[in-house]
């Protein structure tokens, strides 16, 4: 997968790279509108991800450029600017998601990842954990063929995102701002993800012990596949 | 109008009034002739062999002339009104009496009108008046509406379209109001003016929130991605990312206070859309399955009493979904183990409102006025992770939507926050 980065803050880039590279993504990148004109005009991309806070560009017209000479390729846009208007002006431009920094790394290749899975309507999202399948396409588990009831969407949200981000530990802030992200609220150390992993592991033992679920110690969780 | 109903009442006083006048000085003029007469033709004209001398109409006798040879010795001169017996019929007069001493004799002098005659002509003349009256109020409507229709119809259009219809950011070019009035004209542009006034002012704002917004969250989200790549590198032992971690979680707070800072600056400069409509329902139900786990873990039973069709309109959901799950969290966090949530909407004296009442510590009298300050924090929520800004966000997300909020609270007991829907947010039947 090629991915073209477009960020003028060199720290911030160089991270994404590192990130998106250790996923085995490949990297391009540029820290100014007009390198990027000419990369988006000359080259093709799996993955598009536009600063909209460019020195000497204007993102969404990059975004238009984007979508004429790249019109496979998905367009993520990512911004520190607080305008509400711009996140509408940039979906209804085309782009396919849009991220408000900061955004954590994870968020990222979760979006890119989700999108991917909607365009090319990946059927076989069916993931064997143990005796247990999940099923990402039908947000469903079962355990060998019976399904399994009573899972929440949160919950099923939790193993969804620690199992794209698999044999990894994941922080409970990372879980966290994953499946509350969107709420401004007053709490910055809320500690409800140990409650829902209780109730997740509650519900699987009832049919066999989720192994592959680990706590790992003052860190966080992680879900472990071996292949 | 208070003057020309209180003119109304006092007409027939008025009118009785100069009547009055008009006939005592017709009663004078009468006497003045008598007198003259006396004086140049004598007495004797009237009075011979002492006998008096009377003189009326004779059929419906509405006055009547007396003079008579005086037995008291008094100086007379009144006008009252009496009763007299002429002929047989007791007739109501306005009387003039007058006293006059020629020789040695004194004389008295009446003159009379009846009561009756003053009285026919004090109703025509009522009338008149009153017909009078109503056609000058009649005019003065007419003429008023002729001067607010037409003369002042320009202000009118400049109240509607340059005051009231204002909505920021405008985005409609300025257009001149209509009018050949000089001081309409001036009233108008100055109007623009100051709007575009204030409308640069909101945009300089905006660009403030939004400059400050990308300069303090490019840093964090830097550092936020460096965290994370060191933490997800397996070369960095347990211990190190243990101290990553709390690194992370005061990132994150830094992280939340700037993102809800900004809201609030956001929502104060009025740059979100009221385009949504809600049910009240659904959007408690929403709130409650995001916020079921918290009441799981205090073993907090929460009630949820709405009427099923109550829909608000032409306000922003993500908003109201965060005001309420403010409110709802803070119910939580305040909350003793095994207490209660009643989430309650009711229609009382034609305004909707929305009380969350939760069994929690309750807030000081002392500290009530002060909750929704931003930054504000009180003994007791200081054992709890919060950094004092989710009351100013449920305020500033009330205010943009023109929500009332009352709190009633009890330590001890627990507190009561009613939000107050405006007529305006209300679905109308249709």
């Amino acid at each position: 997968m090629n991915v073209l980065i477009v960020e003028d803050e060199r720290a911030l880039t160089t991270e994404m790279e590192l990130f998106l590279q250790s996923n085995n993504y490949l990297c391009e990148t540029c820290y100014n509108g007009a390198t990027a004109s000419e990369k988006i005009a000359t080259n093709l991309y799996d993955f598009i991800l536009i600063d909209l806070g460019l020195p000497d560009y204007e993102g969404l017209d990059l975004l238009k450029e984007a979508k004429k000479h790249n019109p496979e390729a998905t367009c993520i846009i990512l911004t520190a600017r607080a305008a509400v208007d711009d996140r509408i002006k940039g979906l209804d431009l085309g782009a396919d998601d849009y991220l408000s920094k900061p955004f954590s790394l994870l968020e990222l290749q979760s979006r890119m990842q989700a999108i991917t899975r909607r365009k090319y309507g990946l059927k076989n999202a069916i993931v064997a954990l143990g005796n247990f399948n999940i099923d990402l396409t039908n947000r469903s588990i079962s355990f060998k063929d019976i399904p399994i009831n009573g899972i929440t969407k949160k919950e099923f949200d939790l193993i969804a995102y620690m199992l794209l981000h698999k044999n990894r530990t994941l922080t409970r802030s990372q879980l966290s701002e994953h499946i509350w992200g969107s709420l401004v609220n007053d709490d910055y150390d809320s500690n409800y993800i140990d409650a829902h992993i209780k109730n997740i592991r509650k519900k699987l033992n009832a049919f066999d012990t989720p192994d592959w679920l680990e706590t790992v110690r003052g860190l966080g969780y992680r879900i472990n596949i071996n292949s | 109008m208070v003057i020309v109903v209180l003119f109304v009442l006092l007409l027939p006083v008025l009118i009785k009034d100069i009547n009055r006048k008009y006939t005592d000085n017709w009663l004078h003029r009468q006497k003045d002739k008598v007198l003259q007469t006396v004086r140049s033709q004598g007495i004797e004209k009237y009075i011979q062999n002492g006998e008096g001398f009377g003189s009326y109409n004779a059929l419906l006798k509405e006055e009547y002339v007396s003079m008579d040879v005086d037995s008291v010795d008094r100086s007379l001169d009144t006008i009252v009104n009496e009763r007299r017996l002429v002929e047989g019929d007791t007739i109501q007069y306005r009387i003039l009496s007058h006293n006059f001493r020629i020789g040695n004799k004194n004389y008295l002098l009446e003159i009379g009108k009846s009561i009756d005659t003053i009285n026919e002509t004090t109703a025509p003349l009522q009338n008149i008046a009153f017909e009078i009256l109503l056609g000058m109020v009649l005019l003065t409507i007419l003429a008023d509406q002729f001067y607010s229709t037409y003369v002042l119809r320009p202000l009118g259009r400049i109240i509607r379209t340059k005051l009231i219809g204002q909505k920021f950011p405008s985005r409609t070019p300025y257009r001149k109001v209509l009018t050949s009035t000089t001081d309409f004209a001036y009233l108008d542009i100055s109007i623009y003016k100051m709007m575009q006034t204030i409308e640069n002012t909101f945009q300089k704002e905006r660009e403030f929130i939004s400059n400050a917004s990308h300069e303090l969250m490019t840093p964090i989200s830097i550092m936020q991605s460096k965290i994370e790549n060191m933490f997800g590198r397996d070369d960095i032992n347990d211990e190190v990312k243990e101290r990553l971690l709390e690194f992370q979680r005061i990132l994150n707070r830094l992280k939340s206070i700037t993102k809800t800072l900004l809201l609030i600056s956001q929502i104060e400069n009025e740059q979100f859309l009221k385009e949504d409509h809600v049910k009240v329902a659904d959007l408690l139900q929403e709130v409650y399955d995001e916020i079921s786990i918290r009441l799981q873990e205090k073993n907090i039973n929460c009630e949820i009493d709405v009427p099923a069709d109550w829909e608000l309109e032409q306000v922003n959901k993500f908003l109201l979904f965060n005001l309420v799950f403010n409110l709802v969290n803070n119910a939580i966090k305040y909350n003793k183990e095994n207490g209660s949530i009643w989430i309650v909407g009711a229609k009382v004296d034609k305004h909707y409102i929305l009380s969350i009442t939760d069994t929690g510590i309750g807030i000081d009298a002392v500290q009530l006025p002060h909750i929704f300050n931003r930054f504000k924090k009180f003994s007791k929520s200081l054992q709890q992770d919060s950094f004092g800004l989710g009351l100013p966000i449920v305020r500033s997300i009330a205010d943009f939507h023109r929500i009332q909020i009352e709190v009633e609270s009890e330590v001890g007991l627990g507190s009561t926050f009613r939000l107050i829907f405006p007529d305006e947010a209300l679905k109308k039947e249709k």
